[in-house]
Parts: structure tokens; C-alpha cells; sequence
């Protein structure tokens, strides 16, 4: 694929992220704290959210499976995935989290199980998108 | 992106300008020049935020120590490490971050204190600054936030 297609290729996916509500400003600022010096600091940093975020399920998985239900753990994970989340412009995995939050502040169990797979659901959307995104924009760089 | 100059000997420089003039808006990341080359202290028990305030911090000049848990942060203090700026998330291994900011206030640290932390009631805010936080921030730290306080501390 030529430059300019690639390029108008790499705009149009990051319009869409940022239209779809998939990303907010603060995606921006990671990008702007990329530069010579530190390159690939936006896919790093976006790797090092998912290898945190992924173990942070995990807790939180056997946290809602154990009985009873330790909505104070539930909710210390909980309130560090939402920052983590949001310190990357995850916009739509925040949210969730955030709705999260308010079942467990509730104990209501069944809330945070279902909310919890609304969670799972936009981590791993986001997930797919960054990865394509980040891809096409290596490629483009590349070409550049 | 945000670029820093070497302190005193830009002063001259530095006299051409208004006290506005120093400050440009960049897309996010607020322009500004430091005076001094400060550091600060972030303890943070999640690396991805741990990175970016760190990467943040960096992009402003500060020289930054980044410790994932209460206990390091204190015994880092107790050292007589010094620091401008410390930042501290209220979720921490260990110690909570109320704890840990209690006992590195009890040593007798003065410098400025941020709470950053993804969210929090108003008495758990009202709980830190009771004990010496000076602001308390909702993440993620921003150049907003960040810039006036830097700006502050160094004097300007």
C-alpha cells in the first residue's frame, strides 16, 4: 500500500477511535510525550496496560467468584483498573469501570458480575482496535 | 511536546519576557521553562501509571524516583532522600496511601504533596489534606493540573 494511502489510512482509524468514543484526550497526550528519544511510547505503554490489566481480571475474576464476596477487595482492584484505564484514554473501559464501582459500593453482587462483562467486553474491544491501529501506523512510519 | 532550558544562565533571556509569555499551549502539553531542575518522588502501585506520570514529569525537566509501594516510599524518606514534588495513589501495596502520607509527614518532609488517584468521596479527599496532601488530583495527571504546580514549586 503507498504512503499517502497508508497515512489517510492511519488518520481515518484514529479519527473513528476517538469518534466511536473509544479514546479520549488523554490517548493524545501519550502521543505527544512520544518523541525521538522514546519512539514506540505509545505501544509501549499500551502493552504494559494490558499485561497490568489482564492480571487485574484475573483478581477480580477470583475475587467475584470467592464467597463471600470481598466487595472492599472488589473494589481497591477495581479502582485501580479504572486508573490505569483512564491514564491511557481507554474512554469506554473507564466507564464501565466506573459503573463497576458503583454496584460494588452497593454489594450488589449480580450488578458487578454483569458489569464486570461489560468491563471484559470494551477492555477487549479497545484491545483489537489498538492492536490494528498501532499496526498500520508501524507500517506507515515505515514507509515514511 | 514540552521543552525545558538550562536554569540561571537563560535569565537573560528570560527578562525579554512577559510573565505570560512563558507559556505556550501545545496540543496537551502545555510549554513551559523551568528555572530549576527539580525532582519529585511517584508512588504508584500500577506501572502504567507509574510510566506516564513519571514520562509526564520528565517532559517538564523533573527528575523523578518511582517507587511501586508505601513501604519504599517511606523508608526512601526516612533516608533523608529529598524531593520537591511527591505523588502518591491512594491504592498502594502494603500501606494505603493515607497511611504512608500520615507517616511521610510525621518525618517532617516539607515539600509539595499531590494525591493522584482514580477517583475518591469528598471525605477521603478532605482526609488527605487534613494530613499535609496539598492537592488532590483525579487521574490521570494532566498538564492542567500539573503545570501550575510545577510552576509554583519552581518558584515562578
Amino acid at each position: 500500500m503507498d504512503r499517502n494511502r497508508l497515512h489517510n489510512q492511519v488518520a481515518s482509524m484514529r479519527r473513528s477511535l476517538f469518534d466511536q468514543g473509544y479514546l479520549d484526550d488523554q490517548f493524545i497526550q501519550l502521543e505527544e510525550l512520544q518523541d525521538d528519544t522514546n519512539p514506540n511510547f505509545v505501544q509501549e505503554v499500551v502493552t504494559l496496560f494490558y499485561n497490568d490489566s489482564t492480571r487485574l481480571i484475573q483478581n477480580i475474576e477470583q475475587a467475584l467468584n470467592s464467597r463471600p464476596i470481598e466487595f472492599c477487595k472488589l473494589d481497591d482492584y477495581m479502582h485501580q483498573f479504572k486508573g490505569s484505564s483512564s491514564s491511557i484514554g481507554a474512554k469506554k473501559v473507564t466507564n464501565e469501570c466506573t459503573a463497576f464501582r458503583e454496584y460494588c459500593n452497593a454489594e450488589n453482587a449480580e450488578g458487578c458480575i454483569r458489569s464486570f462483562q461489560q468491563v471484559k467486553q470494551e477492555h477487549a474491544i479497545l484491545k483489537r482496535k489498538l492492536e490494528v491501529y498501532l499496526q498500520t501506523v508501524r507500517q506507515a512510519s515505515q514507509t515514511a | 511536546m514540552a521543552h525545558t532550558l538550562p536554569s540561571s544562565d537563560q535569565s537573560s533571556d528570560q527578562d525579554k519576557w512577559d510573565s505570560g509569555g512563558l507559556e505556550c499551549k501545545g496540543q496537551l502539553l502545555i510549554k513551559i521553562v523551568m528555572r530549576n531542575r527539580l525532582t519529585a518522588l511517584v508512588v504508584d502501585g500500577d506501572t502504567t501509571c507509574w510510566v506516564l506520570e513519571q514520562e509526564l514529569l520528565h517532559s517538564y525537566g523533573v527528575q523523578t524516583l518511582g517507587v511501586d509501594n508505601s513501604r519504599d516510599a517511606v523508608d526512601l524518606i526516612a533516608s533523608d532522600a529529598e524531593f520537591n514534588l511527591i505523588i502518591i495513589e491512594k491504592i498502594l501495596p502494603v500501606l494505603n496511601g493515607l497511611e504512608v502520607t500520615r507517616q511521610i509527614c510525621e518525618i517532617g518532609v516539607h515539600c509539595k504533596m499531590l494525591e493522584v488517584t482514580a477517583c475518591s468521596g469528598e471525605s477521603e479527599r478532605q482526609a488527605f489534606l487534613a494530613i499535609g496532601v496539598d492537592v488532590f488530583i483525579e487521574k490521570p495527571l494532566d498538564p492542567e493540573h500539573l503545570v501550575p504546580i510545577l510552576r509554583e514549586v519552581d518558584g515562578q
